[in-house]
């Protein structure tokens, strides 16, 4: 548990500090708010109001990690910056950070956004549901406690302080020895590139690159030197631990193969000393590295997202290597070939992997780890639901039916179900795998897929095929554990297809959309996620969430992403490692958003900018019931089960009483 | 044409092959659907239905993937013929017919048929690269969507995917001969252990063509569908002779084929 800052790289850094200092990188988890006076979240720059300050400015000293990643602009003249620092920046931008600006507004003005804790919704809170403190940890309430204490600013720095400081003094003296190894090392790495030749470890990947046929997709061939390369939001590389790169989201992966022989460096050095590398800080971009197995992930990010989460999403590439090879694959292939190019077996699964990452970015469900399904009335799911559920073959696992990339109903097979459950992120690569294996929709496809989360050593085959061609928006997905049973499922799909006919479920289905959040009745509400936790009663179910249409305003590209930005930013701060929150109350630019985690749900609001504290408070109240209202629409309640492995013993047992079972979600059972 | 031939038994069954990239996937578009499209690498296999006159033809468009080289055999098993693929501009590909997927048709019926095709014929030839309105089309057969209109094939397409030097309209250089063809047909019947005096000539069974323009691919599919009728009209009275029950036909289902085909 190593965190990296590189903070320091890129010479001085705050206001008041005349010497640039030495580069250097710190092991060890520092606090370096008592150094950043001026931190402040950049989300949402507003400059010219300061509201409420007091407070969030000392969240964010607290929040040193989050505060850092979003870092301020830090003025510095440039003819002041330390050479050796200017090396520096210059090799590492080898890392896609291009972050030295000639020139850089001083920004020392102050805090840029205006957020406030809801002191007396906390209270509101405590007194609605008791059981919300108990549950959690004990330093969470002390947070609460501090926040709404009219002067936290003492009290905080006081708890912060001297813990920290500590583990400053202690990593101060690696950082001379570090520093001057990436030096080094990305020295090196420039040189390679302007092919002067340093020879070493990168050679074998050169070599490998001249074999490769030419890349064919057109960002494939980005010129990675130019300005245009670096400047994007966030990269994603994938690396064998010999150095190979096996896949980089922009530019090809051979004109990388030095830059990512300086990342294995960094994460071998660092390994040597028996530490992990996890992250490396600079002023605009984080550097996250996610060492799985015989694979190393590394995305460089400019985005402001949290650490957590961009490893969240590294994790996300990983499970889709691993759907295509499994895990158990790879560690074979590298058990017997360290330096293998990995290239080979995933050659043709780029797209499927930037089609993760496009969707990553775009899509909430990643985000929230939970499944968006399709609000349907919930005669018609149950409908759908008997119909796979009639329509089995031995050893068929999964019937999974989609509309419109969302989740329409999933009926599971019953002994699989009762050992194990189908997790929101292998249905997210099912999902991506549809998307990418589109190109012949009228065809019917059979692939093998693993699913990492719930087995990863072993091959599912997924039938694949679309209920409605040619629009091709109704898809049916049967995951058999046979690799021969194709015909035999296809007919399934028959008998799928001949009773959605009799039913007339495809016009059904093709009426169903998203819901606009007018329909929820509240005024200033303009956006919102909403995911249920299960409770123990049903800890079986996937996990859903529901939002309704982006609108406008968010009916852009633009906009759509800066909404979600914010969603991030305010997922990052409640889920923050070092200072977890239960509610945020957040006054953006143009909107107010408010955030809060209970036991029981996890909810994202989006409000209109005028709206107050009050009116966000009853808006809520107003929000809950009508989902509570709502839900057997908008979630799939009690997922059916079918048997299609006898076993008597099991199947006597449960019989079709699963899916009389009507035990009560959890949804907000607190109104 | 999921539609009409979705309640139909499959007949015959016809699987690609090839390395990954030479257009096996592009060239079954080109003929169901008679467009040029960028595709993207297949995952897995895909099914397909043709109906060939009175027959229902399964076609299985492989992944070239070596992941999914543990699934080839699946594809080939009961296969009357196999299309082998590869990209005329590429030597590697021919050379991964012979070393990775000749073994694959181990599976296939003893009488498979096997064909040899150079894809991406415009790249290198000339007379390929028009694009080819209408093929050499057999009448009697052919349904009424053979004479659909020429959709706008090169500008909507600009390239099949892993030929970036098409963009700029240049010739690349042939790798694979029709002669390096052929003799890879005469090797595939020493492999099966054929008589070359018995079998289907290789200049009948060597094609090049380009799944971008259509050049030769109506030519092919349709050659190769009459060449494996015997197999289908074979298959037809063995199986009224067959004591089997057809499970799937008193329920008036269709669709799955029938295990008497399997080896």
């Amino acid at each position: 548990m190593v965190t990296h800052r590189a903070h320091h790289l890129f010479g001085t850094y705050s206001e008041g500090r005349d010497q640039p200092r030495p580069p250097s990188i710190l092991i060890g988890r520092l606090n370096l708010s008592s150094e950043i006076p001026d931190v402040c979240c950049g989300i949402a720059p507003d400059v010219s109001a300061v509201h409420q300050s007091d407070w969030d400015g000392i969240m964010e000293r607290d929040n040193h990690q989050e505060g850092e990643a979003q870092g301020v602009k830090i003025c510095d003249p440039p003819s002041e910056s330390n050479p050796l620092a200017h090396t520096l920046a210059t090799s590492l931008s080898l890392l896609g950070n291009h972050m030295f600006p000639d020139q850089v507004e001083r920004n020392d003005s102050g805090t840029a956004n205006k957020e406030e804790t809801v002191d007396s919704f906390i209270s509101d809170i405590t007194a609605e549901e008791p059981s919300l403190d108990a549950e959690s940890h004990s330093n969470q309430v002390t947070k609460l406690d501090t926040e709404e204490t009219e002067n936290p600013e003492c009290q905080n720095i006081a708890s912060t302080q001297p813990t920290d400081g500590g583990t400053e003094d202690a990593a101060d003296n690696d950082q001379s020895d570090s520093g001057e190894f990436v030096v080094t090392m990305l020295a090196k790495a420039k040189l390679e590139e302007q092919g002067l030749g340093v020879k070493g470890r990168s050679s074998p990947l050169l070599e490998a690159g001249t074999q490769e046929c030419p890349a064919f997709i057109t960002h494939r061939e980005e010129d990675v030197t130019a300005d245009s390369w670096r400047q994007h939001r966030k990269h994603v590389f994938v690396l064998s631990e010999a150095g190979k790169p096996i896949y980089s989201r922009y530019g090809s992966e051979e004109a990388l193969s030095s830059t990512m022989g300086v990342m294995m460096a960094l994460v071998s050095f660092v390994q040597s000393g028996d530490n992990i590398i996890r992250s490396v800080y600079s002023e605009e971009h984080t550097v996250v590295f996610l060492q799985k197995g015989p694979l190393v992930l590394v995305c460089v990010s400019s985005s402001r997202q949290s650490e957590q989460q961009l490893r969240g999403e590294l994790l996300y590439v990983y499970y889709q290597i691993i759907s295509m090879l499994t895990q158990a694959s790879i560690s074979r292939i590298f058990e017997h070939k360290k330096n293998y190019d990995l290239r080979r077996l995933l050659a043709g699964s780029e797209k499927i992997l930037d089609g993760l990452l496009n969707l990553v970015d775009s899509d909430p469900s990643f985000l929230l780890a939970a499944v968006h399904c399709l609000p349907i009335a919930s005669s018609l799911r149950d409908s759908l639901s008997q119909i796979l559920q009639k329509a089995i073959t031995p050893n068929l696992v999964f019937s999974i039916l989609i509309a419109k990339n969302q989740l329409l109903t999933i009926v599971q097979e019953k002994n699989v179900i009762e050992d194990s459950r189908l997790e929101p992120a292998d249905v997210h690569l099912l999902l991506n795998l549809i998307g990418a294996s589109s190109a012949f929709q009228a065809g019917e496809i059979w692939t093998p897929i693993c699913l990492p989360l719930f087995n990863p050593d072993c091959y599912f085959y997924a039938y694949i095929s679309y209920l409605d061609p040619p629009e091709c928006t109704v898809c049916l997905l049967l995951l058999s554990t046979d690799k021969e049973a194709f015909y035999a499922v296809a007919e399934c799909k028959r008998k799928i297809e001949e009773a959605m006919v009799a039913q007339n479920s495809l016009s059904l289905i093709a009426k169903a959309h998203s819901y606009s959040v007018s329909q929820v009745g509240v005024s200033d509400l303009r956006h919102f996620m909403y995911k249920p936790f299960d409770v123990p009663d049903n800890y079986r179910q996937l996990t859903q969430f529901t939002s309704p249409e982006m609108e406008a305003p968010y009916s852009s590209e633009e906009e759509k992403m800066r909404l979600l930005d914010l969603y991030r930013y305010m997922h990052s701060r409640i889920h923050s490692t070092s200072r977890p929150l239960k509610l945020i109350y957040h006054v953006a630019e143009r909107e107010t958003l408010l955030a809060w985690v209970t036991s029981k749900f996890e909810l994202y609001t989006c409000f209109s900018p005028l709206v107050t504290k009050a009116c966000a408070i009853t808006a809520i109240t107003k929000l809950l019931r009508w989902i509570k209202k709502e839900e057997d629409r908008l979630f799939i309640r009690y997922p059916p089960k079918y048997s299609t492995t006898p076993n008597p013993s099991k199947s006597s047992r449960s019989g079709k009483s699963d899916q009389q079972d009507s035990t009560d979600n959890g949804f907000l059972s607190l109104l | 044409m999921p539609e009409s031939s979705k309640m139909k038994k499959p007949d015959v069954k016809v699987v690609l092959l090839g390395d990954m990239n030479v257009g096996k996937t592009s060239l079954l578009h080109r003929y169901t659907e008679k467009k040029f499209k960028d595709t993207i690498s297949t995952v897995g296999g895909a099914f397909f239905l043709k109906q060939w006159g009175p027959y229902n033809i399964s076609i299985w468009d492989t992944a070239g993937r070596e992941q999914f080289h543990g699934l080839g055999s699946m594809y080939c098993r009961g296969a009357a013929a196999v299309i082998l693929t590869y990209d005329v501009t590429n030597w590697q590909s021919l050379a991964e017919l012979e070393e990775r997927f000749l073994s694959l048709t181990d599976t296939a019926n003893l009488d498979c048929i096997y064909a040899v095709v150079g894809n991406k014929a415009d790249l290198t030839d000339p007379k390929a690269q028009r694009p080819q309105e209408t093929d050499v089309v057999s009448e009697d057969r052919t349904e009424c969507e053979e004479d659909q209109t020429e959709p706008q094939v090169t500008s909507a397409c600009p390239t099949p995917p892993a030929s970036p030097a098409s963009l700029s309209g240049l010739m690349l250089h042939q790798q694979v001969t029709h002669e390096d063809a052929v003799a890879f047909y005469g090797r595939i019947l020493r492999y099966k252990g054929l008589d070359e005096n018995n079998s289907l000539p290789a200049e009948k069974m060597c094609f090049e063509t380009s799944a971008k323009t259509g050049y030769n691919v109506n030519t092919l599919f349709e050659t190769l569908f009459d060449l494996v009728l015997p197999s289908i009209l074979r298959k037809r009275n063995e199986n009224q002779e067959s004591p089997t029950v057809d499970l799937e036909e008193c329920r008036g289902a269709t669709g799955k084929r029938s295990r008497s085909a399997c080896c």
